[in-house]
């Protein structure tokens, strides 16, 4: 037999085997239009990677308080490269984040088949479960936990805000010192290995050029900084781009954003992560604020998901480009 | 501003809100006036029919997890959800400030109370979520209506650093809800 036909027979078996063992067949087979379990979102990223060898990896970049493998996919072609950094699910409740990391995944995947021009320039960074334990605490416990479990000393309250944890204006107004509050900051910047294995992987990346951190709800987009009102730097150009970026996620289901500096635009919080990866130097840093505006808040119906992340992705391309296109 | 009916997303009426802050006062003066769309004649009829299922009922109804946590509202639980928001809506109402708002995050459950005269009777557990707390509050509210009439609410919400009760008896004209009327 000819070489490529035992290869063929392999690559087979090799996928077989691991279909057996996944609760994930397939990503062509996935359902993106249902809520999933950790353990289903962990299989969807093996399988991706086994089937986009050479285009998508896996990386852990640490562990969770209680664990858990924190993983980021790593879409690239090549090495040495810039990089434009995506998370969800940093606020376990906020489920339409992480089933539009997933979809996202999917898609970055899909469109590069068609065209590879844009992983040619910078490579793209998703942490799909920002937040593995509290995520799991959504499906076990309780649908309305946002922080992560880590256990607070001397107190009942389990659980730190990872979005009042980064050292941006941390212990400034617009955060709590309350282990019981759902903003409480934690007792000292990076005290969550959440928010530590970002930190630390960025710091040692060097070369990341965009962030976006993805929360629900409002359908807002975001731009440093929250803890201060003073004026980022580049206020001008990220307002514009802002701009630019609703207008494309509106173009395709004509839902409504509205953008501005998180302080002006949503409240004084400090402690953020993208005021911190500003402070570092990442000009493109910004946090979406998905669907809806409280009708069903947090749980927004499974039949948005898909609909959700299509008019999403544009908005956040629309970054990426700009960022590609404006290196620095 | 415009209302639109929850479910259709149609445009049914205008409201005008005035708030005053006084200096010296604890609470604004707040002024609502709405037009409806909808024929007077339409809305009695609406409210009677939603009465008469509900009065209809031999066992109580009841339900948990509205939406469920993948955002599912079975179809016979929605009215169940509507009132549920209308009822919040008041709570929040009484809650609400120039620094904190709210918005109903999910009914934890429902269960009426099953009544020999003429009203309709429920027992609610909802979660409000709070901006820009983001705390989660559960309230306990009782309601009791009747077509036509004001929705008399009663309720308790606990969080982890008050409790507060409240109840729309004795609640100013200016303001309140007479929901068939808007």
């Amino acid at each position: 037999r000819r070489s490529s036909d035992l290869q063929t027979l392999l690559d087979e078996e090799e996928r077989e085997l691991l279909a057996a063992r996944s609760p994930v067949r397939s990503t062509g087979s996935f359902n993106y239009a249902t809520y999933h379990t950790l353990d289903e979102i962990y299989a969807f990223m093996d399988a991706l990677v086994a089937e986009n060898p050479g285009l998508v990896s896996k990386l852990q970049i640490g562990k969770s308080f209680e664990g858990r493998p924190i993983y980021v996919l790593k879409f690239s072609t090549g090495a040495n490269r810039p990089a434009f950094w995506i998370d969800t699910g940093i606020h376990s409740r906020e489920w339409v984040t992480q089933a539009s990391g997933v979809w996202f995944a999917k898609k970055i995947v899909d469109d590069h088949a068609k065209n590879p021009s844009l992983l040619n320039s910078m490579d793209i960074l998703l942490e799909i479960v920002t937040n593995p334990d509290g995520f799991a605490y959504t499906h076990t416990t309780n649908r309305m936990w946002r922080k992560t479990r880590s256990i607070n000393a001397g107190s009942s309250c389990a659980g730190v805000d990872p979005n009042r944890n980064w050292d941006a204006g941390f212990g400034g107004a617009g955060a709590s010192s309350n282990p019981c509050s759902e903003t409480y900051r934690g007792p000292r910047a990076n005290s969550e290995a959440e928010v530590k294995a970002i930190v630390d992987f960025v710091k040692s990346h060097g070369k990341i050029k965009g962030f976006v951190s993805i929360h629900s709800y409002s359908q807002l987009l975001l731009y440093p900084y929250g803890y201060t009102s003073a004026r980022a730097a580049d206020y001008q150009e990220l307002d514009s781009l802002a701009k630019a970026s609703v207008a494309a996620l509106s173009a395709v289901y004509g839902t409504k954003y509205t953008y501005g500096s998180i302080i002006t635009t949503i409240y004084q919080a400090s402690g953020g992560t993208i005021d911190w990866t500003y402070n570092q130097g990442i000009k493109y840093s910004f946090t979406f604020e998905l669907r809806d505006t409280g009708r069903y808040g947090f749980v927004l119906p499974a039949n948005q998901i898909i609909p959700t992340a299509q008019e999403t992705w544009p908005a956040v391309l629309k970054i990426i480009e700009h960022a590609r296109d404006h290196p620095y | 501003r415009r209302s639109s009916d929850l479910k259709t997303s149609q445009k049914v009426g205008t409201c005008l809100g005035t708030v005053f802050f006084q200096t010296n006062k604890p609470h604004p003066s707040v002024n609502v006036n709405c037009t409806n769309n909808k024929s007077p004649k339409q809305v009695r009829e609406d409210d009677y029919s939603l009465y008469k299922e509900m009065k209809k009922q031999t066992d109580p109804v009841t339900g948990s997890d509205i939406p469920d946590s993948n955002g599912h509202i079975d179809p016979s639980l929605e009215p169940h959800w509507n009132m549920a928001i209308s009822a919040s809506s008041f709570v929040m109402w009484e809650k609400s400030s120039e620094d904190v708002h709210y918005y109903m995050a999910q009914v934890k459950s429902v269960k009426q109370w099953l009544r020999k005269d003429d009203f309709i009777d429920f027992d609610y557990n909802i979660l409000l979520y709070e901006i820009p707390t983001e705390e989660i509050i559960p309230c306990h509210i009782r309601t009791v209506w009747y077509p036509g009439q004001r929705l008399k609410v009663k309720y308790d919400c606990s969080s982890a650093l008050h409790s507060e009760e409240g109840s729309s008896e004795g609640q100013p004209d200016e303001g309140s809800a007479s929901y068939g009327n808007f």
